[in-house]
């Protein structure tokens, strides 16, 4: 009996306090919410400006919910929010820290509403020679930033140059013209060191 | 810390096992000996005889070469963390069975039968493990001979006895499964048990995905012990090769277990209270758990799936003024839990409802193979993360925790072990907590590469029992293994079941049920029948295509 | 002849006003539980920007359920015995309409002074529990046969201890009419007895737990009820708001005699209605639910034997 005495105080003890929370939401703002913590995994964003389309991400997705589209002269990377599972491997992977978790959870969408896809757009660059898109200009861009940042001051200058040489070329086409654009690293070998 | 292994491991094996063909040594304490496929049988019973537990029988399929039968049994009361995989290669797909030397091996061994099309010789109990027993054609009384279980069209001998079928759906179980009980009047008389609903492939996914990413997918088996299967798989792949992590991250991955094993505790006392209609029970222990999961959300960012199991470590460091917050909200935690579940534990009511329901002595534990909450329960002192402990930090001198046992061998025994290991975690989480507010170091250990056929056993002690993974590395790609294989403690819960549920009232079943924790989420792993489910298959051709698609 | 219509206009309007307050009686049953188990329950003051989804108040919540259940497709098994099977759900509301009839109102003597009519009221009564027990025996379903077994020994048990203690009243009294045993002077010592042995038995005919094991969920399904679905369900729920109702009233005129006489006890009825519901919400909450062995055992052993007792003790 003493045990039921002692459940009765219990239950008595919160009878005007329930513990249910309310709904943490954006869209009663006049109702009390509860608390999320911060650090809670939602929806990736990818920042545009970083973003170099190296598909890092693509390759990292547990879900298979990012796609890779490329059409034309665009890349198209695109996160369909109704596979991603929130994982943040995506974050791990990427190299330029372009893409990350915010704290958005509500993702309840009809199927085709542009709120449903994380897209970003990337312009890629097409070969001056055979016409096809091999790369995205800010992958190649940000390419050369890494590596004027750490190279040996012997080689830098030679390397820039070719860089923007050959820069307009695919690989195949820069195989398929070796010889007219100097692209033999014999060049390198009389410096000392290297 | 690096995880040693005993160098004198390999004469200690050749001693009990002479008839080997080949004997490799695994990384920590795992031993893989070749043998024949008719040394099986006899190699079973000398092993059970010598104190052995079987922990899974099973088998790779190696393409052209066949298939290599794998039984890996557990040594660790004979020697420290001795595991002892005997692997048997055979090209024609008729392996003897052992399901007459030891009862753990029958749901092991009719898996493998669906699955892979292995044909195993003077199997007790034939029937399909996870596809309707009618398939592909409705059998005759159900039954295979020499099964001692009903069948499922059972006629009714007596006018008083009536076939009731729990499920698939029913409100008295969470997951779906059937449980047909026979009874008369409230007793009752015969029970049988069949699973198969929840297949969903992750066997397979694992394989496809490789080893960085297949870590989200083995966290995605089961929501309530998603942090046991991950560190089950983690530690698996890391015995692949040599590896050596971080102190801080192996405290981390302690702490996640044990919250894991909170919360899952704190659920299951809520669904039996709930079950035995006691819905004030199941409302303030649920209440009490939403503040675990509080704790869980602010250190992963997510309240089920983790997602912070990483080969090498873990991928989300705990920071110091975090630590000590939750560290203070745990022991807030435990003395409500203390209070409350000493009130629910000696309820009258409660007791007359759980006390000498659903008996299991000890004999019949160790023989059917039982494990976890459910062992300890009858009498039997086995842990896994005292006996053959996960890459993480269960070492006594470190952190102070105990192994709990009952010998009540029924429910109320059985929820006694469970409410005593809860408050044990919270000890383990506030020990944890506190090393991890006070000191700093790395997280994450880069893994190195996976040497050609390598293969490992991870085992883990998840809220429901032992949770065995086996991985053998692909010997062409360094990315993808070529078979996984993963052993899930309710699947030897729910064997042993039908035991249990015979000479019991109706009321009490899902009782039972609930008392042994069934995850059946983690029970069934798979079956896709065809895209286009307009078009039946036979079962040569269900077979065929196995054998297909598990080649490249 | 105005004697006869003010009579029967009574007893129109004392009918929607039972149906009216079992209602509530059954709202308060879930609201007290749920306030009891740390939730919220149905709102008796809905939050204002759901106002206009919900309306202001949702204390009617078991009669919209009961009118949902109306608007929803009815399935006979094929089974069945059908004419049973339908008919038994209307008879078990006509019986429980009919035994409110005789239990007084504050302000509405209604039939409750026709002589015994305390034994037509709990005659209705059990008829109406008899026929719940009898739609689910012609189901065919083998949950509902299991739970029919289990309704039939709850209601032996069950009924027995409510007429002990309801004989135990009449026999103090000295009287089988209501309308006599409401108007007699209170006797505190034989309303504390008795009340206590008739609340107990109550919790029986509710299905209040511990002893709500015929609709146990988690092992029958729905128990007796799990073949009936849209109206039929909905009649069967309708029977139990005006059972609930009669209980109450019933135990209110028997046990605290003035307060169902006259329109001025009305306040005063109310509240010690509401003070019963809040004692059986708060022994459903604290209670698992029994196995049909242990409630056996439990009325046998320990409330029959008081109950024989009381009534030696109130000859004697």
């Amino acid at each position: 009996m003493s045990t039921e005495f002692k459940l009765l105080k219990r239950v008595l003890s919160r009878y005007s306090t329930p513990m249910t929370l309310n709904y943490p939401s954006s869209v009663v703002p006049e109702r009390k919410y509860s608390q999320i913590p911060s650090g809670l995994r939602g929806v990736p964003e990818r920042d545009r400006d970083k973003c170099i389309g190296c598909r890092a991400c693509y390759f990292a997705c547990s879900g298979r919910a990012t796609e890779v589209i490329d059409e034309g002269n665009k890349r198209v990377i695109d996160i369909f929010l109704f596979r991603c599972t929130f994982c943040a491997h995506c974050q791990e992977a990427c190299p330029e820290e372009a893409i990350k978790l915010t704290e958005r959870f509500e993702v309840a969408f009809p199927r085709d509403e542009p709120g449903a896809h994380v897209s970003t757009e990337l312009d890629l660059l097409t070969c001056e020679r055979c016409g096809r898109p091999y790369a995205t200009k800010r992958m190649l861009e940000r390419t050369y930033e890494r590596l004027m940042e750490k190279i040996d001051p012997l080689v830098k200058e030679t390397v820039s140059n070719d860089y923007r040489k050959l820069i307009g070329y695919c690989p195949d086409c820069r195989r398929a013209n070796s010889v007219a654009l100097d692209t033999h690293t014999k060049k390198y070998v009389w410096l000392e060191g290297v | 810390m690096k995880f040693a292994t005993d160098p004198k491991l390999l004469e200690f094996v050749k001693e009990i096992c002479p008839d080997g063909l080949e004997y490799r040594q695994l990384h920590e304490n795992r031993v893989a000996v070749r043998v024949r496929v008719e040394d099986l049988e006899g190699l079973a019973d000398l092993f059970i005889k010598f104190g052995a537990r079987l922990i899974h029988a099973t088998a790779i399929d190696l393409e052209m070469k066949g298939f290599e039968i794998l039984h890996i049994y557990d040594f660790s009361k004979v020697r420290e963390r001795l595991v002892i995989i005997l692997e048997a290669h055979t090209e024609r797909p008729e392996v003897p069975s052992i399901g007459k030397v030891t009862w753990q091996a029958r749901w092991a061994e009719r898996e493998m039968k669906e699955l892979l099309g292995i044909e195993f010789v003077g199997m007790p109990d034939e029937r399909h493990q996870f596809l309707p027993y009618e398939w592909p054609e409705p059998v005759e009384g159900g039954a295979q001979k020499g099964s001692e279980f009903i069948p499922m069209n059972m006629p009714i001998t007596e006018a008083y006895q009536t076939l009731i079928p729990i499920g698939p759906y029913h409100p008295g179980v969470i997951e779906g499964q059937t449980v047909y009980v026979k009874v008369e009047g409230e007793d009752v008389v015969a029970a049988d048990i069949k699973t198969g609903f929840h297949h969903r492939g992750i066997m397979k996914l694992i394989e496809r995905r490789g080893y960085g990413r297949g870590v989200f997918a083995a966290e995605k088996i089961c929501g309530i012990c998603s942090g046991a299967h991950g560190l089950a798989y983690v530690t698996c792949v890391e015995n692949l090769y040599e590896s050596e992590v971080p102190d801080r991250a192996l405290y981390i991955r302690t702490l996640l277990a044990e919250l894991n094993r909170m919360q899952s505790h704190l659920l299951w006392i809520g669904v039996v209270a709930d079950v035995i209609g006691w819905k004030t029970g199941f409302m303030l222990t649920w209440g009490l758990r939403e503040r675990v999961m509080d704790i869980i959300e602010a250190i992963t960012g997510n309240r089920v799936n983790y997602g912070v199991w990483r080969v090498g470590g873990v991928s989300r460091d705990v920071p110091q003024e975090l630590a000590e917050r939750a560290r203070r909200a745990v022991e807030g935690l435990k003395e409500e839990c203390s209070e409350l579940l000493a009130l629910v534990a000696d309820h009258p009511v409660v007791k007359s409802r759980l006390i000498g329901v659903g008996k299991l002595s000890y004999e019949q534990a160790f023989d059917g193979g039982a494990v976890g909450p459910v062992a300890r329960g009858s009498n039997w002192k086995m842990d896994v993360r005292a006996d053959n402990p996960p890459h993480a930090i269960y070492d006594p001198k470190l952190i102070s925790w105990e192994v709990v046992t009952d010998n009540g061998c029924d429910s109320y025994a059985r929820t006694i072990v469970r409410v005593k290991e809860l408050l044990v975690s919270a000890g383990i989480v506030s020990q944890c907590l506190e090393h991890l507010s006070k000191t700093t170091g790395e997280i994450r250990a880069k893994p190195r590469s996976i040497p050609v056929g390598a293969e490992a056993v991870g085992l883990n002690e998840a809220p429901r029992g032992e949770l065995a993974y086996y991985i053998r590395a692909s010997d062409r790609d360094e990315n993808l293994p070529q078979g996984i294989r993963i052993r899930t403690p309710s699947y030897r819960n729910n064997a042993v079941l039908p035991l249990m549920l015979v000479g019991c009232n109706l009321a009490d079943v899902p009782v039972i049920m609930g008392s042994i924790d069934q995850c059946l989420a983690c029970t069934d792993r798979v079956e896709v029948i065809g895209e286009n489910y307009r078009r039946s298959m036979g079962w040569e051709e269900l077979v065929a295509m196995s054998r297909r698609a598990s080649r490249w | 002849m105005v004697n006869e219509f003010i009579l029967l206009l009574s007893m129109l309007v004392v009918v929607f006003v039972g149906l009216f307050l079992g209602v509530i009686y059954s709202f308060l049953l879930r609201k007290i539980s749920a306030r009891l188990q740390w939730r919220v329950g149905p709102l008796m003051s809905v939050y204002s920007d759901l106002r206009p989804l919900l309306g202001t108040t949702r204390v009617l919540q078991p009669l919209y359920d009961v009118m949902k259940l109306f608007g929803k497709e009815t399935i006979v098994p094929e089974v069945s015995r059908r004419r049973l099977f339908l008919y038994s759900p209307y008879i078990s509301l006509t019986f429980a309409v009919l035994a409110v009839l005789f239990i007084p109102f504050p302000g509405a003597p209604l039939l409750s002074s026709t002589p015994y009519s305390l034994i037509l009221a709990s005659y209705l009564l059990i008829g109406a529990a008899l026929f719940s027990v009898l739609g689910p025996v012609a189901s065919g379903s083998p949950w509902a046969a299991v739970g029919v077994r289990r309704e039939a020994e709850l209601f032996l048990v069950s009924e027995l201890g409510f007429v002990l203690s309801i004989f135990s009243v009449a026999i103090a009294r000295g009287s089988l009419t209501i309308w006599e045993i409401a108007n007699s002077p209170p006797r505190p010592i034989l309303t504390a007895v008795a009340g206590a042995l008739m609340l107990a038995a109550m919790l029986g005919k509710l299905h209040i737990k511990p002893f709500d094991m015929p609709e146990a969920e988690a092992e029958i399904v729905a128990g007796p009820y799990t073949e009936y679905s849209g109206r039929l369900l909905g009649t069967y729920y309708l029977a139990r708001i005006f059972i609930l109702y009669g209980l109450m009233a019933l135990f209110v005129s028997l046990l605290l005699p003035p307060l169902s006489t006259s329109i001025i006890w009305l306040p005063a009825y109310l509240v010690s209605t509401l003070v019963l519901v809040f004692l059986l919400a708060l022994i459903q909450v604290l209670n698992p639910r029994y196995r049909i062995g242990n409630a056996l055992i439990w009325y046998v052993k320990i409330l029959i034997p008081l109950s024989i007792l009381n009534i030696v003790v109130l000859v004697v």
